[in-house]
């Protein structure tokens, strides 16, 4: 909340009307203990930049890597069916044997 | 020789035929070489057939392929499902990376008074400076008694002497050519805006009633010498008929 400034008050008002703020300021403080704020946000702040434009950029990055990683899996699926298949080919019981040894253990995902 | 066998298991079956060790079907393997004490025959070396238990499956070569160990636990949350999903942060993602955010401080915190958009560094007042340099906390906020107040009010009389040098500028290390120029603009340094208002204020209320009187002075001199003005040309004219 921003409270209006008083108009027509003298300067002693007005500067006591600054103390008061400035204790209602002070007991925000308690408030406060349970937020973190990352470092980062800082250096934004500091260089006049929207705080958000961090946030923006957090996201980006998360699907960015999170694309990244996602295409790293489904590529070494891709391999694991490939390699399965053609060793299938080249040595079909023990892939068989290696089959069954997988299979008991854990499902064919 | 006996502890040979014991080391890789009691072979009890033939030896395997030669599509089980792996090389597939075609040449057969070649014979096992003779032992080194030239002993009773013993079982060849295992394949990879020999007995695997669940527990010999971990181990590098106990279990039925070399290097076969289990499969790391598999978890529901992988890279491979979208996270942003998963977290419910599709409006935020929308809200943030949709529309255009705005790149100044100020379009954030609209209310705040002064150049917020500045960098922090050109006015000491960045966070980083806060946390290196956190202030000595603990006095609390109290407000201003009526005799600190005292010392805000402006009493009317000369400037003592501390003060009165905070006007003069030092001078300046200009070039002649310079100094024809800084002529023109006002030599006073800029004071505090409260301090110098009040001060001009004062200034201007006292001068003001001075040059109202100087004025009007000027005018009745210079309404005395024109011809125009009907009393003083009547009473130069009588006042010259008076010499003759």
């Amino acid at each position: 909340e921003t409270p209006s400034k008083p108009k027509g008050v003298s300067g002693s008002g007005r500067r006591n009307f600054i103390v008061t703020g400035l204790q209602d300021i002070d007991k925000c403080r308690q408030q406060l203990h349970d937020i973190t704020v990352p470092l980062e946000v800082f250096e934004y702040i500091d260089q006049g930049r929207n705080p958000q434009l961090y946030t923006k950029e957090c996201l980006e990055r998360a699907l960015a890597k999170n694309e990244q990683v996602k295409g790293k899996i489904d590529t070494m699926k891709k391999f694991k069916s490939l390699l399965i298949q053609e060793l299938s080919k080249v040595f079909p019981e023990d892939m068989a044997k290696y089959r069954s040894i997988r299979g008991e253990d854990h499902p064919p995902s | 020789m006996e502890n040979f066998t014991a080391l890789f298991g009691a072979q009890a079956d033939p030896p395997p035929p030669p599509a089980a060790l792996g090389f597939g079907s075609g040449k057969p393997p070649p014979p096992p070489p003779p032992p080194a004490g030239g002993g009773p025959s013993t079982a060849p070396p295992p394949t990879a057939t020999s007995a695997p238990t669940g527990a010999e499956k971990s181990t590098a070569g106990g279990g039925p392929f070399y290097l076969m160990r289990e499969l790391p636990g598999s978890t529901e949350l992988t890279g491979s499902t979208n996270l942003i999903t998963h977290y419910n942060l599709e409006q935020a993602y929308n809200k943030f990376c949709g529309k255009k955010v705005k790149e100044k401080l100020s379009n954030f915190l609209p209310d705040l008074p002064g150049m917020i958009d500045l960098p922090g560094s050109h006015d000491n007042s960045s966070l980083r400076s806060l946390i290196e340099k956190p202030p000595i906390l603990g006095g609390s906020f109290n407000p201003i008694t009526g005799t600190m107040l005292s010392g805000f009010r402006l009493h009317t009389g000369p400037l003592p002497e501390q003060c009165r040098l905070m006007h003069i500028q030092p001078p300046k290390k200009k070039n002649k050519h310079k100094h024809k120029q800084s002529r023109t603009q006002d030599p006073v340094p800029p004071e505090t805006p409260s301090d110098s208002d009040h001060k001009k204020k004062k200034k201007k209320k006292e001068e003001d009633p001075e040059r109202k009187r100087k004025k009007k002075e000027k005018k009745k001199k210079k309404n005395r010498h024109s011809p125009d003005h009907p009393g003083m040309g009547s009473s130069q004219a009588s006042s010259s008929s008076s010499l003759r």
